[in-house]
């Protein structure tokens, strides 16, 4: 069965983009540009996944993830943004995306990132990679939970690989994992970035008061 | 908040409507404006004969009619309030003068007629007023007619003073929107027919979206990012914008940590740019990926695509590319160059120095 799938962004021509690219593939049943609208169509039609951009006309990606989410805890979210900003990308990451991928990604890529995403794994491109290594870099601990705090040297592996631009199975083949294994770290670092109290963390959710 | 405009009530009436009528312009009970017109009315008939001019001006009558009516209603109330002739004669002349001035002129807009009459009146109701504590007449005048005059002038030059503000603002605005469209017409509407032409050639058209994107993105957030100059990230980041133009390729770029830009780390950013040019020309992937990751004592550029490959062993003489520019650059400036590569199973070039080196 196809996925169904809301989109939230306020281009309306990336939107008929995407369609254009995806709507084979996957079921997109609504599309929203605003907070406003997105949050009752979302309730509405619990779909899958939700495809969020970052920034919209009236808030953040996050105000949607934080309204929907506490009801409708089957609805994943993947957030496909433009945006540079790591403190955008980890506001949205920390209020429970389940990956976050650039727009320039192939429709092929998106397809399969919402695949991924709808089976409740974790996505993370290349960049995002990148800012998660930023954020648990070494030295800016805070206490809290050390188990939340720290990435595993194999997690740390694992990311850079992604930010090197690896597919998940050149990584398992390069590590000498399953899949499946490497899946689990990436869930895992997924879990850490929502989780943690780590001051950078806190820093980047405090700036869009999430925190 | 907008006031509605005044109109006697027809439905709620003692005499004409009036009082009902302020009250629902005010929003406020019509016993209270009864009230108030019936206290006004003991101060020397005062609440009757403004009753009349609101009923004169509700009905639409001469302004001469309402003018007089409320002239006189104002100054039965100055009078109840213990002022004397000389001041309430002066306020009434000043209130004809300047409602004359009003009139005349429409508004107080630059260009419009003033009332000579007006400025008469009105001059002559401020000496009047402005004068009348007697304490020294030769003193006061003086200061009773530049009062006056600013009495006059006051609204007149507020008014140009707005007029003026608002012309400055519609300028700049004027001068925006004309250096968005300047910046519209040079970069978006060519872009948009470049794309048009080249229709056919998707490699072309993806290129010349990015570089716009770029440039719009670069304009419009520019300011946003002071230290975007100069840093490892900014080089690459420059540099893959180049390749992307250059030979339609998607880089995709990801970093941790930065570092400012020195020599070597510039030498490192050009090495990184020709192992993106080599992807983009060589490989026949439409992808490169380039991570760049900066520690205390390290940075590492990884450049990868998932392109054809090579054997690295049988690299020819003629593909200077890698010898020269990559790694002799990268030894030159203290570093290391490793490349990762099999037939069909894509390449990736990692550049290293240690940041002592740096």
């Amino acid at each position: 069965m196809k996925r169904r799938v809301v989109l939230v962004d306020d281009h309306h021509l990336f939107r008929a983009g995407v369609i254009a690219e995806i709507g084979a593939a996957v079921d997109v049943v609504g599309e929203a540009d605003t907070v406003a609208d997105a949050v009752p169509l979302i309730r509405e039609l619990d779909p899958d996944v939700v495809l969020l951009d970052v920034h919209l006309p009236d808030g953040g990606g996050d105000a949607i993830i934080n309204a929907v989410a506490p009801d409708r805890p089957g609805v994943r979210f993947l957030a496909l943004s433009v945006s540079d900003a790591a403190e955008d990308v980890i506001a949205v990451i920390r209020a429970g995306a389940r990956g976050y991928v650039t727009k320039t990604i192939s429709g092929e890529e998106l397809t399969s990132a919402i695949e991924r995403v709808a089976e409740g794994d974790a996505v993370f491109s290349p960049r995002l990679a990148g800012f998660a290594l930023d954020a648990f870099r070494d030295g800016e601990r805070v206490g809290g939970d050390a188990e939340l705090d720290e990435l595993t040297p194999r997690e740390r592996e694992v990311l850079q690989l992604i930010a090197r631009g690896y597919m998940y199975k050149e990584i398992a083949a390069r590590l000498n994992l399953s899949v499946k294994t490497v899946e689990s770290h990436v869930s895992n670092v997924l879990r850490k970035l929502q989780l943690s109290s780590r001051h950078e963390l806190t820093r980047w959710a405090t700036q869009h008061r999430l925190v | 908040m907008a006031l509605r405009s005044f109109a006697r009530s027809s439905d709620d009436r003692v005499v004409a409507g009036v009082c009902a009528g302020i009250a629902q312009t005010l929003g406020v009970d019509p016993t209270l404006i009864r009230l108030i017109f019936a206290i006004l009315a003991l101060a020397g008939g005062a609440g009757v004969l403004l009753y009349l001019a609101l009923w004169a001006y509700s009905d639409s009558r001469s302004i001469w009619v309402v003018a007089i009516l409320g002239l006189f209603g104002i100054s039965a109330v100055l009078h109840a309030l213990g002022l004397n002739d000389r001041v309430v004669i002066g306020i009434a002349l000043v209130a004809g003068g300047l409602t004359l001035i009003w009139r005349r002129g429409g508004t107080f807009a630059r260009n419009a007629p003033l009332s000579a009459l007006g400025v008469t009146l009105a001059a002559a109701g401020a000496v009047l007023v402005l004068s009348r504590g007697g304490v020294d007449q030769s003193v006061l005048a003086p200061g009773a007619v530049a009062g006056s005059l600013l009495l006059i002038a006051g609204p007149w030059l507020w008014r140009l003073a707005v007029d003026r503000d608002a012309e400055r603002t519609a300028r700049i605005r004027g001068e925006e929107r004309d250096e968005v469209a300047a910046r519209v017409h040079d970069s978006v509407l060519q872009t948009l027919a470049l794309i048009q032409r080249h229709a056919s050639e998707p490699r072309k058209v993806a290129a010349y979206a990015r570089r716009q994107e770029r440039e719009l993105r670069g304009w419009l957030y520019g300011d946003r990012a002071p230290d975007d100059s100069d840093s490892l990230s900014s080089l690459l980041a420059a540099a893959a914008a180049d390749v992307e133009e250059l030979h339609g390729v998607r880089v995709e770029l990801a970093s941790s940590g930065d570092c400012p830009a020195d020599e070597s780390v510039a030498a490192l950013a050009l090495a990184a740019r020709e192992a993106m040019t080599n992807s983009a020309k060589y490989s026949g992937a439409d992808l490169v990926d380039v991570y760049s990751e900066v520690n205390d004592d390290r940075v590492s550029v990884f450049v990868r695509d998932r392109g054809v490959g090579f054997d690295p062993t049988a690299v020819t003489a003629d593909r200077r590319g890698i010898s020269d520019s990559i790694v002799g650059r990268m030894q030159r400036a203290g570093g290391t160059t490793t490349v990762t590569s099999a037939p069909g199973e894509g390449t990736e070039v990692e550049l290293g120095m240690s940041r002592s080196a740096s």
